[in-house]
C-alpha cells in the first residue's frame, strides 16, 4: 500500500513538475509561408533571473514541429524547426545582448537596458517564417507543437520534465 | 558440466578429464581480466576526481546538461545493477536454501554478512558525506563574499556608467555647438576648433565629426569630416567602430553609445549625438569618446568577472550540488556494486570447491570411484583437492580389490548356494531320514524323509533337541539326539520305534561334528528305515523254515500212511474190538498225515511261490469273474463294485491275482460274519501311473497295531488256518512290483488296498456299471 501511494505521489509530481508554464501557440499561413506566434509565461523564466543577472548565457528554445495527426498511431511530423532567445547581461555596463536565430542561423540581435523588453524578447516571438506550404496537403488539420526549454538547467538534480520545459500547440486546417 | 564449467573446481570423469579439450576458465577466475577490470575502475574513479576538480570551470550548460544527465545515466544504471545483482542473490539464496543444496545456509550467511560490512557502512557514508557536501557548498555562497563581490562590482561599474553619461553629455554638448556649423564645408577648422576644447581639457580622449549625406534611395550615410585625437592617446581607435556608431546614430536607434577594447590595452567609450540645425535636421554625428586605462580596465573587468563566477557559481549551487552528490553516489555504487560482487565472488570462491569436494565425496560414497575433482588453483584449495583425488584414487584401488573380492566370494556362494541346494535336494528326496543339531542342541535340520519317519514337523527347526526327543514314541532316539552316547566317532544303532501303533525299525548313525580347531560343531542323526528289511528277513526267515519244515515233515508222512494203512489191513481179520480200535487209530492217522501233507503243501507253495506269468488283462473282467465264484453262497453279505470309469488293461498273472482277490474276499466274509457288505473298488491314478483294486468291508475292523502283522507269516487273528494267506497276498503283489497296505474302512471295517503298477499305454477299458 505505501508503494503504490508512493508511485502515486511521483507521478502527480511529474504531472505537475512537467510542462508547468502555458504556451500559446498560432498559426498563419499566407504567401506560401507558415508563420508560426508563441507566447510562453513569463514564469519559466523565474527561476533563471539570477542566472541572468549573474550574466550567464540564458536561451530559450522553441522546438516547433508540423505535424500531420493520425488516428490511433503517432503523429507524423513533416517539418521541424528550433528558434532559440538568449541573453547574456554584461554585469559591468548593465546591458543586456540579446539574440535570436532559428535553426542556428542568426536572425536578430539586440541590446537592451530595461528587464520588460528583454523577458518579452525571451518569451515571445512573433510571425516567424518556419514551414513552407508546400509540404501541406489542402484542407488538411495540421498541428504545431511547441516544446519549450531553458538552459543552463538550475536544478541539483536531472529531471526531463522540470519547470524550464513547457509545450503547447495549436491545430488548423491548411487552406490555400 | 555447464556449472562445472564456471567453477575453478569442477567433477569430472578421469575418462573425460583426459580425452576432453581443456576448458576456458571463467573470465572472473582470469588475473589478467580481474587486474584490467581493477585498472579500469581505478581510471574512472581518477577520471571522476579530474572531472569533479573541473567541475567549476566547466561551461554551465554542459555542467546542467551533460555531465548532471551522463551521472544522473550512470547512477541509474549502477543503482539499477546494484539491484539487480542484490536481487538475483537473493532469489537464488533463497532457491538454493529451499532446494537444501548443501552450505546453502552457511552461503547465505557469509553473503549477507559480506553485504552488510559494505552496504551499512557506504550508505552511512553516502549520508553524512551527502549532507557534508550539501553544507560545504551552502558556505561557499555567504554573505560577507556576496558584499565584497556585489560592491566592487557596483563600484567598477557606477564609474562605467559615469564616464558613459559623461562622454555622452558632452557628446550631446558637442552636438549643439556644432549645430550652426556648416559641416559640408570645405574648411573644416571651425568645426575643429569646436569640437577641440573638451579634448584640450581632457574631457575627452577623441572627438569624431560626421557629416549626414541624404540619398533618394536611403536614410543617408556618414562621411567623417574631422576627428580630433588627445596627444595621450598611444593606441589607435577602431575606425570602424565609430563609423557603426555613427551610423547607429544617425539612423535612430536609441543605443548610441559603445564599449571598445583597444590593442594596446584600456578601453574606449564612444557615444554618438547627432548634430542637427536649428530648424531641427539632422547635419551630422559626433562620436565623442573617453580613454579608459588598461590597468583600470583590467581591473574593473577582473572585478566584474570575479563577480560573475562567483554569481554564476551561486546561480549553479543547484546543478553543482548534484553533480557533485552524483559523483559521491556513483563512487558510492561503484564501490557498493564491487563490493557486492566482491563479496558474492568471495562467497562462491569459499563455498564453491566445498561443495564441489562435497559433490564429489557423494559421487564417491555412491560407488563412483572414477570421479576426480579438477585443480585448477594452486592455493590451500588446491592441495585439498590434490588430497582428496589421491584418497580417491586409494578408494578406487582398494574399491576395485574389493569389486574383485566380492565376485570371487559372489562365485564361492554361488558355489556354495548351489551345493547348498543340491544338498538340500537331496535331504529332501532321499529317503534317509537327517537330523542336524547345532553345538547348542538345537535342531537345525529335519529333511522331509526324517519328518515323515519321527512324525516331525517344520516347527521342530529351532527347538532344542532334547525338547523334540524327549517325550513319546521318539524317546528311544534321545539319547542320540543329544549326545549322551558318551561316543566322538559315529555311533549306529538299531532302534524300533512305536509310530501310531506301526512299529518302525530304524537304523539311527549319530555322527558328532567338529571344526577345524575341534570345537563342538552339533551332531547329524541319519535314520534309516529298516522295517521292509526286517520284515523281508522275516519272511525270508520264514520261507526258510517252512521249506525246511516241508522237507522233514512230508518225507516221513507217507510211510507213517504206508504204515497205518498196513496196520489197518493186518488187523482187518482181528476181532471187533481190535479190529475197530485199530480201525479208528489208523483213520485217526491217516486222516492227521493228510492234514499234515495239505500243511506242508501249503508251506511248500509259500516257500516256492512261483514267479508270476504276466499278461495283459482286463482287471475288471478278472474282478467280476472271481465275484461270480461267490453268487448265492453268502446270502446275508452284499457284493458291490465301484468300478473306475476308465481302466488300462495290466500285465499281470490272473491266477495269482485272482487268487489274491479271493483271499481278501474270503478274510472280508469271515471278518463278517457271513452278513455286512463288500465293496471292490477300482482306480485309476495316471500321474503315479498304478491302478489301485480296494476291497473294502464294514466288519469290526482291525487295530492298528496289528494291521503291519497281519502280512507276517504264521499271524492270524482267527481261530483257524495256517497264517499264511495274507503273507501270500503281499508275496504276490510285491512280484507283481506293487504294494498292499491295509486300513480302516469309513465308517467302520477294514480296507485293502492294491496298487499295482500300469504304463498307461496300455487299452483302457469301460468300468463296469
Amino acid at each position: 500500500m505505501t508503494t503504490v501511494r508512493l508511485l502515486s505521489l511521483v507521478l502527480v509530481s511529474v504531472a505537475l513538475a512537467g510542462d508547468g508554464a502555458v504556451v500559446q501557440v498560432s498559426t498563419l499561413s499566407r504567401d506560401g509561408r507558415v508563420y508560426v506566434s508563441c507566447t510562453t509565461d513569463s514564469a519559466l523564466l523565474t527561476d533563471l533571473d539570477e542566472a541572468i543577472q549573474a550574466g550567464l548565457m540564458t536561451t530559450v528554445s522553441y522546438e516547433v514541429e508540423l505535424r500531420r495527426p493520425v488516428t490511433i498511431w503517432f503523429d507524423r511530423t513533416i517539418a521541424s524547426a528550433t528558434v532559440s532567445a538568449a541573453v547574456q547581461h554584461d554585469t559591468l555596463t548593465g546591458r543586456y545582448q540579446l539574440t535570436r536565430s532559428v535553426d542556428g542561423r542568426l536572425e536578430q540581435s539586440e541590446v537592451f537596458e530595461t528587464r520588460p523588453a528583454i523577458t518579452r524578447f525571451m518569451t515571445v516571438f512573433d510571425r516567424l517564417a518556419l514551414f513552407r506550404t508546400a509540404e501541406l496537403e489542402p484542407n488538411v488539420e495540421y498541428e504545431v507543437r511547441v516544446r519549450v526549454r531553458t538552459r543552463p538547467r538550475v536544478t541539483w538534480f536531472f529531471w526531463p520534465w522540470d519547470r524550464g520545459s513547457a509545450s503547447g500547440f495549436v491545430r488548423f486546417t491548411f487552406i490555400p | 558440466m555447464a556449472q562445472a564449467g564456471r567453477s575453478s573446481i569442477s567433477i569430472l570423469p578421469v575418462a573425460q578429464t583426459v580425452e576432453s579439450p581443456r576448458r576456458r576458465r571463467p573470465l572472473r577466475d582470469n588475473p589478467i581480466l580481474l587486474l584490467v577490470g581493477i585498472m579500469a575502475l581505478i581510471a574512472a574513479l581518477a577520471g571522476m576526481m579530474t572531472l569533479a576538480n573541473r567541475s567549476s570551470q566547466l561551461a554551465p550548460d554542459f555542467l546542467s546538461e551533460f555531465v548532471l544527465y551522463a551521472l544522473s545515466i550512470v547512477d541509474g544504471t549502477m543503482l539499477v545493477a546494484l539491484l539487480f545483482v542484490l536481487a538475483r542473490s537473493v532469489i537464488k539464496m533463497l532457491v538454493e536454501r529451499r532446494r537444501a543444496l548443501p552450505f546453502a545456509r552457511f552461503r547465505a550467511k557469509l553473503v549477507l554478512a559480506l553485504l552488510g560490512m559494505t552496504l551499512i557502512p557506504a550508505v552511512l557514508v553516502l549520508l553524512v558525506g551527502s549532507e557534508l557536501i550539501r553544507n560545504s557548498v551552502d558556505r561557499w555562497f555567504n554573505a560577507p563574499m556576496d558584499d565584497i563581490l556585489g560592491s566592487a562590482r557596483a563600484i567598477a561599474s557606477d564609474y562605467y556608467l559615469d564616464r558613459q553619461r559623461q562622454i555622452t553629455d558632452e557628446a550631446g554638448r558637442l552636438a549643439k555647438a556644432l549645430g550652426p556649423l556648416d559641416l559640408t564645408a570645405s574648411d573644416v577648422r571651425l568645426v575643429r576648433d569646436a569640437v577641440a576644447p573638451p579634448v584640450t581639457d581632457g574631457r575627452a580622449a577623441l572627438v569624431e565629426v560626421y557629416r549626414l549625406v541624404r540619398s533618394p534611395s536611403s536614410t543617408g550615410t556618414v562621411v567623417p569630416v574631422v576627428d580630433v585625437v588627445s596627444p595621450s592617446m598611444v593606441a589607435n581607435p577602431n575606425r570602424a567602430s565609430a563609423d557603426r556608431l555613427a551610423a547607429r546614430a544617425a539612423s535612430g536607434q536609441p543605443d548610441t553609445w559603445v564599449r571598445e577594447p583597444l590593442d594596446g590595452g584600456g578601453e574606449l567609450i564612444r557615444s554618438a549625438a547627432v548634430v542637427r540645425k536649428a530648424d531641427g535636421a539632422a547635419t551630422g554625428v559626433v562620436v565623442a569618446s573617453v580613454h579608459l586605462t588598461g590597468e583600470f580596465a583590467a581591473r574593473a573587468r577582473r572585478m566584474t568577472k570575479a563577480y560573475e563566477s562567483y554569481t554564476q557559481l551561486r546561480v549553479l549551487k543547484g546543478p553543482l550540488t548534484g553533480v557533485y552528490l552524483s559523483f559521491f553516489l556513483m563512487v558510492t555504487l561503484m564501490i557498493l556494486v564491487s563490493a557486492t560482487w566482491m563479496g558474492l565472488y568471495l562467497a562462491k570462491r569459499i563455498t564453491r570447491p566445498v561443495q564441489k569436494l562435497a559433490a564429489a565425496a557423494r559421487e564417491i560414497g555412491a560407488g563412483h570411484f572414477e570421479h576426480r575433482v579438477e585443480r585448477e588453483t594452486a592455493d590451500e584449495f588446491g592441495s585439498l583437492v590434490d588430497a582428496f583425488n589421491s584418497m580417491t584414487d586409494e578408494l578406487d584401488a582398494r574399491g576395485r580389490q574389493l569389486e574383485r573380492s566380492t565376485a570371487d566370494l559372489q562365485q564361492k556362494h554361488a558355489e556354495v548356494e548351489e551345493r547348498r541346494r543340491f544338498t538340500q535336494a537331496i535331504l529332501e528326496r532321499v529317503a534317509t531320514g537327517v537330523v542336524t543339531i547345532d553345538a547348542g542342541g538345537m535342531v537345525t535340520t529335519v529333511n522331509p524323509a526324517a519328518s515323515r519317519l519321527l512324525g516331525l514337523n517344520s516347527d521342530a527347526v529351532g527347538q532344542s533337541a532334547a525338547g523334540v526327543f524327549g517325550h513319546g514314541d521318539l524317546q528311544p532316539l534321545k539319547a542320540f539326539a543329544i549326545g549322551d552316547t558318551g561316543r566322538q566317532e559315529p555311533a549306529t544303532q538299531e532302534i524300533a520305534l512305536s509310530r501310531e501303533g506301526r512299529e518302525v525299525h530304524l537304523a539311527a548313525t549319530a555322527t558328532p561334528l567338529h571344526g577345524e580347531d575341534g570345537e563342538d560343531g552339533g551332531r547329524v542323526l541319519v535314520l534309516d528305515d529298516i522295517t521292509p528289511l526286517i520284515r523281508a528277513q522275516k519272511v525270508a526267515a520264514w520261507r526258510e523254515v517252512a521249506r525246511r519244515l516241508a522237507h522233514e515233515i512230508k518225507n516221513p508222512l507217507t510211510p507213517i500212511q504206508l504204515c497205518a494203512q498196513r496196520l489197518q489191513r493186518q488187523f482187518a481179520t482181528s476181532p471187533d474190538a481190535v479190529r475197530t480200535l485199530v480201525d479208528e487209530c489208523t483213520r485217526t492217522i491217516v486222516g492227521e498225515v493228510d492234514s499234515l501233507k495239505a500243511l506242508v503243501d501249503e508251506f511248500s507253495q509259500f516257500a516256492r511261490m512261483p514267479a508270476p506269468r504276466r499278461v495283459t488283462t482286463d482287471l475288471h473282467e478278472l474282478l467280476q469273474g472271481t465275484l461270480a465264484l461267490y453268487e448265492g453262497l453268502f446270502p446275508s453279505v452284499r457284493f458291490d463294485t465301484l468300478f473306475a470309469v476308465s481302466l488300462p488293461r495290466v500285465r499281470l498273472d490272473p491266477d495269482q491275482v485272482r487268487r489274491v482277490i479271493i483271499n481278501l474276499m474270503d478274510n472280508a466274509i469271515e471278518a463278517l460274519n457271513q452278513r455286512g457288505q463288500i465293496v471292490i473298488e477300482t482306480q485309476y491314478d495316471e500321474r503315479a501311473g498304478v491302478v489301485r483294486v480296494i476291497v473294502a468291508d464294514d466288519g469290526p475292523g482291525i487295530a492298528p497295531e496289528e494291521r503291519d502283522k497281519l502280512f507276517m507269516p504264521y499271524y492270524s487273528t482267527k481261530k483257524r488256518g495256517s497264517g499264511l494267506g495274507l503273507a501270500i497276498v503281499r508275496r504276490i503283489v510285491a512280484e507283481h512290483g506293487g504294494a498292499i497296505d491295509v486300513g480302516a474302512n469309513q465308517p467302520r471295517g477294514t480296507r485293502f488296498t492294491i496298487e499295482l503298477p500300469c504304463d498307461g499305454d496300455g487299452v483302457f477299458v469301460a468300468g463296469a456299471p
